[in-house]
């Protein structure tokens, strides 16, 4: 009887074994054959500036400053630095959306603009004349966008004519 | 039967000998031979790999392909203190293991206030899995355009954020799957002076991500702006690659080290968010109308029209828009709008244009521009709304065509000038107006 428990017990002991010796096996092979790697890459470097001035949003909100007695309401964003923008030797073409500004003010590190959108109701009439002051200035460090208007109402319109047509703003160097 | 016992016995011995070399060879080689692995996973752009190439997409569409990162939050501090402090972060992602654009699907989470994590006693690790944080709006979209909200924690029809869910993610345009499943364990002495255990373990939630994201946006040394930082998410996330072969998403478990990165683009504000438009969402507490502003204006309009005022200075690219043709019968000049000016303003048909002409201006005195009326064709198709002419008392001759098809509704003029040919010049009905 004792023989018989011996041997049940080595029996077990060696399928134990061998089951630990399967798994041990795997796992070596697995160890053996493990390299290193390297899935993807990231490369952001072309993020922190840009060649030419391109601007584009879903919408644009205009903040009246408390203090500003001007009743003005601006837009402003920072943006990344752009390379290589010299309003003095070169020209360039503001583009708001599908509109060619004229009359731009481009000075060598600076593009100011007005802007003049009149909004129509359903009969034709005129019900806003907004005006609308841009400016761009390319910093050494980044690029700061300013568009700016007076009074609420015509704040409110411009907020509305951006939240459904966006906002695309592209200063392009005419070569 | 005897021989066969002994024979089976004998390969069972040899069997056994062997699995405890492999066994011994095993040990030997994990603890005292292996050398460090490590894998990188680096999640850059989420681009559907059949998307359109640059030059093939509208404007419209550029705005929403150009660019999508696994990562997005966008953050108005209210630092100026003019609006509500706004935290957003968007998860962009795939449905499927194709990774094509229509397999988009983005889920994102958005917090007003400053949100800061905190722990959360669980009783199980299952417990962990299963939890959605109730402090946030959820919402989800598949085109990137439409969005839907939901706040709470169960019986969502948005997409849950829980450490339960995967997303199938673009590395190397392949596909992988990513899951929240990151925890740490908290070790003490047993009783205070005893030997060391574990005593709790602690199970990340989408709540701590949103809060180091957040952490890491605020600490960025540009401030505030549009920027791009990569996060380090290999404490918080897992990644899987998918097996063609076997159609399964398999976990690495035999890299040593596995670091995760990954892009994350932000916007960070100083102003608080006023507006739903501000939201990546286009929606603040599921309203998308949410609006901070006391007085609403009805800003309810059928068409906006750009006004252009051209005058004798406005420039196209450097070029003036007006050219001037010499008439030696008249002794002056005729003005007209130059090919690229109409060009210019065939492409814009929403373009409201006004001409102011002044006859004495600074600018042709300069010239010696004497300018005696507008030339042939001179703005024909060209939509003007007013022509304003002034000057001293003159004879302003207006040739065949001059202002044909171009729907002018109002001349005006200086009271002094004589206007000439308007019956061959006009082919619409206009007002006149002196000044």
């Amino acid at each position: 009887m004792k023989k018989i428990i011996g041997m049940v017990i080595l029996y077990l002991l060696a399928f134990v074994i061998i089951v630990a010796a399967v798994f041990c096996g795997i796992r070596l092979y697995k160890e053996i054959k493990a390299e290193s790697y390297i899935n993807g890459s990231i490369d952001i470097s072309n993020r922190f500036t840009q060649e030419s001035f391109n601007y584009s949003s879903t919408s644009a909100v205009f903040y009246h400053d408390l203090y500003d007695d001007t009743d003005t309401y601006a837009f402003e964003k920072d943006l990344l630095k752009v390379e290589n923008f010299d309003g003095k030797k070169k020209t360039y073409q503001v583009i708001l959306n599908d509109y060619v500004l004229l009359n731009t003010e481009i000075n060598a590190g600076s593009v100011f603009a007005t802007v003049n959108m009149d909004f129509y109701d359903t009969n034709g009439n005129v019900i806003n004349s907004a005006v609308m002051k841009l400016s761009v200035k390319f910093l050494s460090n980044k690029t700061t966008l300013t568009l700016a208007t007076t009074g609420k109402e015509n704040a409110s319109f411009l907020e509305q004519y951006f939240a459904d047509n966006g906002i695309r703003l592209r200063i392009i160097e005419i070569l | 039967m005897k021989l066969i016992k002994t024979i089976a016995n004998c390969c069972l011995v040899f069997i056994t000998v062997i699995a405890v070399c492999v066994i011994i060879a095993f040990v030997y080689y994990h603890y005292f031979v292996k050398d460090t692995t490590i894998g990188v996973n680096n999640i850059n752009d989420q681009l559907a790999v059949d998307i359109k190439k640059d030059d093939e997409l509208t404007d419209e569409e550029k705005d929403i392909f150009e660019e999508r990162w696994f990562m997005e939050a966008n953050y108005y501090s209210n630092d100026k203190n003019n609006g509500v402090q706004l935290q957003e972060l968007k998860y962009n992602y795939f449905t499927g293991y194709g990774l094509t654009e229509s397999e988009y699907r983005s889920t994102g989470m958005q917090f007003i206030g400053d949100f800061r994590t905190y722990t959360q006693e669980v009783h199980k690790e299952s417990e962990a899995n299963e939890r959605v944080l109730s402090e946030f709006y959820y919402y989800d979209t598949t085109n990137g355009i439409n969005w839907s909200g939901f706040k709470g924690q169960y019986g969502s029809v948005s997409t849950v954020l829980n450490r339960n869910q995967q997303f199938i993610i673009k590395i190397d345009n392949r596909p992988f799957s990513i899951q929240l499943d990151g925890k740490y364990d908290t070790y003490g002495r047993l009783w205070g002076f005893l030997w060391t255990v574990k005593q709790s373990t602690t199970y990340f939630d989408y709540g701590d991500v949103f809060d180091a994201v957040f952490s890491a946006i605020k600490s960025n040394d540009k401030g505030y702006g549009d920027y791009y930082i990569t996060l380090d998410l290999s404490q918080y996330f897992s990644i899987r690659e998918y097996d063609k072969a076997s159609g399964k998403f398999k976990a690495d478990d035999v890299t040593d080290i596995i670091k995760n990165y990954a892009v994350l683009k932000f916007h960070y504000d100083e102003n608080g968010a006023r507006n739903s438009t501000q939201s990546i969402f286009g929606s603040i507490e599921c309203n998308p109308k949410y609006d901070t502003s006391d007085e609403q204006i009805d800003t309810t309009y059928w068409q906006e029209r750009m006004t252009y005022t051209l005058t004798d200075t406005s420039k196209l690219n450097g070029a003036e828009l007006f050219t001037y043709r010499y008439s030696e019968i008249y002794d002056g000049y005729f003005v007209s709008l130059s090919m690229d000016g109409k060009k210019l303003f065939a492409d814009m048909p929403r373009a409201k244009v006004n001409i102011t002409l002044d006859l004495q201006s600074e600018y042709l005195a300069g010239k010696e521009i004497k300018v005696v009326g507008l030339d042939y064709n001179a703005f024909d198709g060209l939509e003007i709304d007013t022509l304003t002419i002034k000057g001293n008392a003159r004879t302003f001759y207006l040739l065949e065509k001059s202002l044909n098809d171009t729907q002018l509704k109002t001349l005006k003029h200086s009271r002094g000038i004589v206007l000439d040919g308007t019956a061959n010049a006009i082919n619409n009905e206009y007002s006149e107006v002196l000044i």
